[in-house]
């Protein structure tokens, strides 16, 4: 190792590269505009990004476990359709239980045709993003989902109230990532979680039965997801069928930004968190520099380039790392 | 004229073709579609252009969906080529991409009509006629009643107004953008439009991106957007923030933007009947096959509506 090459970041920064992008960045964009910290922007952004968010909890499980989950996006979209259409029809006390069974029944369908099954997650989550999309459609007929009366429902609460000043959806973010990191890092489910993804055999070896907890991630996951749609749907009362289209993949980013491994058996729900908040913060900060449209594309992909270049750097302990 | 006259030569070959038979014979018509689903509106003109063909008995339909997806529209024209329907009418997914499919079917003898959003002009000369609605007109007449209302207001020297557009890349939202942008100057010419970001057509995108022009300027007082449905996520951002008096106009009437406008919370709109829109490309085609002669543009109109007319139109079903 050269000395160029030996760039020794300390210790304790070191597991947190992703933590330091972060703080860089929004450093960077407060100085191009002075009202990106502005209280109300702030919790505007936290606000938006707490869909992503929660979604983004439930797969950090799933990648964890040495999964994929592409099927969350148009899973979203079902879950909001769902719950729209029967607020109206059996009202919200039934519609929510109702959308959330539901939804965890797909939840349930792929993680048997992941852990039982033992077919290969890619292939089948890419197969529910179009099976749930297209389930969707004929649900809705492919029409706008409306709730009537927007003024007199308090199903708006999730997605529009706010506790303390503080909005809903905020801390329904906080409180189940607080509760779903805990099960992560604390618990012997959360163990058996990076066992089964950072070496399979092994797993089996100590008596964990793998397809349960694969199992049981695509559950969590679409628990997730059910929270999410739920949340969007309260925040507009109003749903396109698409309203969630892509987001898989910016939920995957998120992740990975978050320093999850595709490979599995590593990853945190506090990372997670914080690669949602850099995305939330990237889409907003480039609107707030009033950047052309077309760049934005360009310049949200250089940032999460540089991102996970920070963290992937702090954790070596050396910026230039030549494969080989 | 040179396109004209390349049309004429078109048409009249196809009538040829199609002379030899009797008249009563059915024509297979294949339509490939944008993206059904994606909101109301596209989903209601597949209802309509289904339920217009079931009650013509001369004509057999082909109804396919691209989903939004540029590769498989291409792939959908030649398999329409492949069942050799006699014509063609497709829903660009990208103004740009689908011309070399669409010349492929003029090559093959089938003429395509192009529906609701037109292909880019080099690829005109392969397209027997489009029919839709004129997205520069419209977005010239979100201007017009946007700029009325603000000197209704007396404000129409010192207003401030941003813009929501459209997908990038998407016909309709560039015309609706370049129809807006030519006319604001020309009629209200001390209007300022401070900035105009992309809102996707997406009612969730539309709002985030309210949210940032409203942390970003403190003094906005219209919001022009590529659609209703994009209008009312603006409208839901500037509630929730408290912003009051802001003048939010729209294109394509969606339900949700009429009943805003019941509320009195926005202002107008331009009415666009997707079952006009659909009646059309298939009469269009019809006509084309007919050998009739047919202009290269068909455009159906679609007028403005505001909070002060609203009661002559209908609620809009999508």
């Amino acid at each position: 190792m050269g000395a160029l090459s030996k760039f020794e970041i300390g210790g304790v920064l070191a597991r947190q590269g992703i933590l330091i992008a972060f703080v860089l960045f929004m450093i960077a964009f407060t100085i191009a505009n002075q009202r990106f910290l502005d209280p109300d922007n702030i919790l505007g952004v936290i606000r938006s990004s707490a869909i992503l968010g929660v979604m983004a909890l439930g797969v950090t499980f799933v990648v964890i476990s040495g999964n994929l989950d592409l099927s969350v996006g148009s899973m979203m979209s079902f879950s909001t359709i769902v719950v729209l259409d029967l607020h109206d029809k059996i009202g919200p006390a039934l519609a929510i239980p109702a959308m959330f069974i539901m939804t965890l029944a797909l939840g349930a369908l792929i993680g048997f045709l992941v852990g039982y099954l033992k077919l290969n997650s890619l292939i089948v989550t890419l197969g529910m993003l179009s099976a749930i999309h297209g389930l969707t459609l004929t649900y809705s007929g492919g029409k706008n989902m409306d709730i009537a009366d927007k003024a007199g429902t308090w199903f708006s609460v999730f997605g529009q109230g706010s506790i303390l000043g503080i909005p809903v959806p905020i801390l329904i973010f906080a409180l189940l990532a607080a509760v779903l990191g805990t099960m992560l890092a604390k618990t012997p489910f959360g163990r058996k979680v990076y066992a089964v993804g950072g070496n399979g055999v092994a797993a089996t070896f100590s008596g964990i039965r793998r397809a349960r907890v694969v199992f049981m991630c695509y559950l969590l996951s679409s628990f997730c997801v059910a929270t999410a749609g739920l949340i969007q749907a309260s925040r507009s009362l109003g749903s396109q069928n698409t309203v969630g289209q892509g987001l898989e993949l910016e939920v995957l980013a998120a992740v990975i930004l978050g320093g999850a491994s595709l490979m599995g058996g590593s990853g945190t729900i506090f990372k997670t968190v914080i690669g949602v908040l850099i995305l939330g913060f990237i889409q907003n900060g480039l609107l707030l520099v009033g950047l052309q449209f077309y760049a934005q594309y360009v310049v949200t992909w250089i940032i999460i380039i540089l991102a996970v270049w920070l963290d992937i750097a702090a954790k070596r302990g050396r910026l230039w790392s030549p494969i080989a | 004229m040179k396109i004209r006259n390349a049309l004429v030569v078109t048409t009249a070959v196809g009538t040829l073709a199609v002379a030899g038979a009797a008249s009563a014979e059915t024509y297979k018509i294949g339509i490939t579609q944008n993206n059904v689903g994606v909101d109301s509106y596209q989903t209601t003109y597949e209802q309509a252009f289904i339920a217009a063909a079931d009650a013509n008995e001369n004509v057999e339909t082909v109804v396919l969906d691209a989903g939004g997806d540029v590769a498989r529209q291409i792939a959908q024209m030649e398999d329409l080529i492949q069942q050799e329907v006699d014509a063609i009418i497709i829903w660009p997914t990208n103004g740009e991409a689908v011309i070399p499919a669409v010349r492929k079917a003029h090559s093959a003898g089938i003429p395509v009509i192009v529906t609701n959003s037109n292909i880019a002009e080099p690829g005109f000369e392969f397209v027997a006629s489009f029919s839709g609605p004129d997205n520069i007109t419209q977005g010239a007449r979100s201007a017009e009643i946007m700029c009325d209302k603000f000197k209704e207001m007396g404000i129409d020297g010192e207003a401030k107004i941003v813009q929501i557009s459209g997908q990038p890349g998407y016909t309709t939202a560039i015309e609706r953008q370049k129809g807006f942008d030519d006319r604001l100057p020309e009629v209200c010419p001390d209007v300022e439009l401070v900035e105009t970001q992309p809102g996707d057509w997406n009612r969730e995108k539309s709002q985030k991106v309210m949210e940032a022009f409203l942390v970003k300027y403190d003094d906005i007082d219209g919001v022009y957007a590529g659609d209703d449905n994009m209008g009312v996520g603006a409208l839901n951002a500037a509630k929730a923030a408290g912003r009051d008096g802001i003048i939010f106009v729209g294109a394509t009437n969606f339900a949700v933007g009429y009943e805003a406008m019941e509320k009195g919370e926005y202002w107008g709109s331009i009415y666009q009947s997707p079952v006009d829109d659909a009646e059309a490309a298939l009469q269009t085609a019809i006509d084309v096959l007919d050998g009739k002669d047919v202009p290269f543009l068909n455009y159906f109109d679609t007028p403005k509506i505001t909070q002060d007319n609203m009661s002559e139109y209908t609620k809009p079903v999508f």
